[in-house]
């Protein structure tokens, strides 16, 4: 099933990897245009509702042992319901991957290659993912433990940087849109957190599957830290990021940092590291949809599939016509999708299938283990 | 044989991407593009834009020593918008125009009152454009100013550009006005863009200046005291409302405004000596903390204390001061806070009434007596600040003089 086990520290760097990858793009902006200036209060609200459904899958996940989300659905209502849970999620991870992806190599187009095509500034992603397909989880997984430092220092650096130019006035007034804007609509937020969707996933990859409950809350709290030095950057840093959309706001903000006349220009070396951070996360999903699909299916190796999820991906990212309809599709529809499939449905099958183990508990204790 | 394929794939994988990536490679090759230093803009006929680009002359560069200034070169165009300019450019010199190295935007005086607004979003809008390239309103014309700023200690121009506002940290006679600061206040809701005021020295004899006024103090570009060979000059600020210029600052408001916003680490001025009439005394000030602005709202206006707190060293002598004597020190003190204050206040009236722009973004310590937006927008910052009322508080404590202390 799994072709390798990750330890406790790599489980967790995999899954604020997926948090991390939308900020990079507009997860920040469109944040920011949901709540204004209440953003950062509104975050750590979020966060906490986050970090309460991150223990709830753990409690739900806990009875499963080493079982992920697809194992759980066939438990609950057979092969049916296993190739129902196993085609939305396959559909989540390849939609949402391929519209970061087309939306971050819209602004790599824009700010390094404007005579290049879209699709040539695509390939280089999907040829990656073509290799690292072939090599084992684990060696995946080492990858990103390398590249998810870098990335989480650079932000730290970002941070830091543009300290001389906040405005902490900005932070007010205190309550944005308004409290029902901020409390109760602003709940929708909460699509940021959508790493969560990973948990489901990696119990069988654990070597400890009894380390799940760091796993989950850690990974949650990194990323509701990582998300407010993000959106504080760009709320504090100049009004434009809250009221003119912005192609690739982490990076505008980037080229503001200047120490001196000797150190300008810093913003390609940002992408650089985000390029790498965002071939992680591709990295991630294709590796979860290749493994959903082998259990749909039945099959045994994962090898015959590592050229058909990659070119899935390279050709939804190709289907939206202009930058507008992406920017509609991550702002409008994907925020909904990932609330719908992550925090509903997802919850809503461990709910089930621990009702049905209960209640089977309750009826023939002698077979349940 | 599998060895055999993954080269043959990776060459062929290797050539495509060299192929398909070479087309931004040579657009942004060295031998194919003509590295703009600063841009000039003006109001050209038929409501049309007259853009000047000027570009150095990279033989001039590795020709000449260090201790020669390099050539420049300055071509205009009209057009109907800064993007045409461009491409006309690009088509008479057979060369991309790239203006990742432009350090000035310099606006002419006339075009800046009709409102610059839609080419500071088209320049935001550029992927190649620093937000750290400085922005100056010039009296002249733009091509003028540009034409006539010659660096007379920078052997380099993109040099000179880069480092010709420096001094503003130690004077306080104009600000680093750059096109993302100008972007921001422009877009913000509580505060308005200001620029550097740029003009070319006239050397005209000012007869109207009374002899015991601080005629420096008073300068601003195209009227300053300086004579030489000095040829442009950058004192004051040009101050905007909604992307529009509405007025002017001279050196002395200008201070009072990198007061105000803290951006300033020390400054010289001249106080009325209060040992001898008629005579001024020379005091150095560096903030001993930030400025504090708090605002409250009476009766539906805004009433704005500003409070700051400086440190003093006295750098004129005479043969007859005694400097080691508290007491003097106490009142040199007093009047220092005394010349603030009144400079302080004098700047906010001007700005708020006369102007209705707050280049100092006091809006913004506003923004927490609002709990929503909405309340925000609906009470209307830029409609309320001409109403404002203003109360400064100055702390100065002279501390010394500086080598000698009782002569």
């Amino acid at each position: 099933m799994t072709d390798s086990k990750i330890t406790s520290k790599e489980a967790i760097m995999l899954v604020v990897t997926i948090f991390v990858s939308h900020t990079i793009v507009t997860l920040p902006q469109n944040l920011l245009s949901n709540t204004k200036s209440a953003t950062l209060i509104n975050l750590i609200y979020v966060g906490i509702i986050a970090i309460l459904l991150a223990y709830v899958i753990y409690r739900l996940l806990k009875n499963f042992a080493s079982l992920d989300i697809i194992d759980i659905s066939q438990y609950l209502g057979g092969n049916v319901l296993k190739s129902i849970v196993g085609g939305i999620f396959i559909a989540y991870f390849i939609v949402t991957s391929s519209n970061l992806l087309r939306e971050f190599c819209e602004g790599l187009r824009v700010a390094f290659f404007p005579m290049t095509n879209i699709l040539s500034i695509l390939v280089p992603f999907i040829l990656v993912l073509f290799i690292t397909n072939y090599l084992s989880f684990s060696s995946n997984v080492k990858t990103i433990s390398l590249i998810f430092p870098l990335v989480l220092i650079s932000i730290v650096f970002l941070f830091f940087g543009n300290f001389g130019n906040f405005s902490f006035e900005r932070m007010f007034p205190v309550l944005g849109k308004g409290f029902a804007d901020t409390f109760i609509t602003g709940i929708g937020n909460i699509f940021a957190f959508s790493g969560i969707s990973c948990l489901y996933f990696i119990p069988p990859y654990l070597k400890e599957p009894n380390q799940m409950k760091k796993i989950c809350l850690s990974s949650v709290i990194i990323g509701l830290m990582y998300f407010l030095f993000c959106t504080a950057t760009i709320l504090l840093l100049f009004s434009f990021f809250v009221d003119v959309d912005e192609v690739l706001p982490l990076y505008s903000a980037a080229s503001y940092i200047e120490f001196g006349i000797f150190f300008q220009r810093l913003e390609s070396f940002f992408m650089l590291i985000w390029i790498l951070e965002i071939g992680s996360y591709l990295i991630v999903t294709n590796r979860f949809s290749i493994s959903i699909f082998q259990k749909i299916t039945n099959l045994k190796f994962h090898k015959p599939l590592a050229m058909i999820f990659p070119l899935l991906i390279f050709g939804i990212a190709l289907l939206p016509k202009n930058y507008s309809i992406i920017r509609f599709l991550e702002s409008n529809i994907y925020a909904y999708f990932i609330i719908a499939i992550v925090f509903v449905f997802g919850i809503a099958i461990l709910f089930l299938a621990n009702l049905k183990k209960r209640k089977e508990k309750r009826v023939k204790p002698q077979k349940i283990q | 044989m599998k060895h055999l394929l993954k080269v043959v794939c990776f060459v062929i994988i290797f050539v495509i991407l060299t192929v398909s990536f070479s087309n931004s490679y040579t657009r942004v090759n060295l031998d194919n593009i003509a590295v703009v230093v600063a841009m000039g803009i003006d109001k050209g006929e038929n409501n049309k834009l007259k853009v000047c680009f000027q570009f150095t002359n990279p033989s001039s560069i590795s020709e000449s020593g260090s201790s020669e200034t390099a050539s420049t070169i300055l071509k205009s165009v009209d057009a109907s918008s800064i993007s045409s300019a461009i491409n006309s450019m690009n088509s008479y010199l057979g060369k991309e125009l790239t203006l990742a190295h432009c350090k000035l935007v310099v606006f002419s005086e006339e075009l800046a009152k009709e409102g610059i607004s839609d080419i500071i979003y088209t320049l935001m809008n550029d992927a190649q454009t620093r937000p750290s390239c400085n922005i100056v309103i010039s009296k002249c014309t733009a091509e003028h100013y540009i034409n006539n700023s010659k660096p007379f200690l920078e052997p380099l121009i993109s040099k000179y550009y880069e480092l010709f506002i420096s001094s503003n940290q130690f004077t306080g006679y104009t600000s680093n006005a750059t096109l993302g600061k100008f972007f921001d206040n422009m877009i913000c809701q509580s505060c308005d863009p200001y620029a550097i005021l740029g003009g070319i020295n006239l050397q005209l004899p000012d007869s109207s200046q009374d002899a015991l006024t601080n005629k420096e103090t008073s300068d601003k570009s195209n009227s300053a005291s300086l004579s030489g060979n000095t040829v442009s000059e950058n004192v004051g600020l040009a101050v905007f409302r909604e992307g529009a210029l509405v007025g002017e600052l001279n050196a002395i408001e200008t201070l009072a405004f990198m007061c105000i916003g803290n951006e300033v680490k020390g400054f010289l001025i001249s106080v009325p000596n209060p040992q001898v009439e008629n005579q001024n005394v020379d005091v150095y000030l560096t903030p001993k903390a930030n400025t504090k602005i708090d605002v409250s709202l009476v009766n539906g206006s805004p009433y704005i204390t500003v409070d700051c707190k400086y440190c003093g060293q006295i750098y004129s002598m005479t043969n007859d001061s005694n400097y080691l004597d508290s007491e003097i020190l106490s009142r040199i003190s007093e009047s220092c806070n005394r010349y603030l204050e009144y400079i302080f206040t004098e700047y906010l009236y001007k700005t708020a009434k006369e102007y209705k722009s707050d280049i100092n973004a006091i809006g913004k310590n506003s923004l927490k007596l609002f709990s929503t937006i909405d309340e925000y927008e609906t009470y209307g910052w830029r409609e309320h600040y001409q109403d404002s009322f203003f109360d400064v508080s100055a702390q100065v404590n002279v501390r010394s003089s500086s080598l000698l202390s009782d002569s």
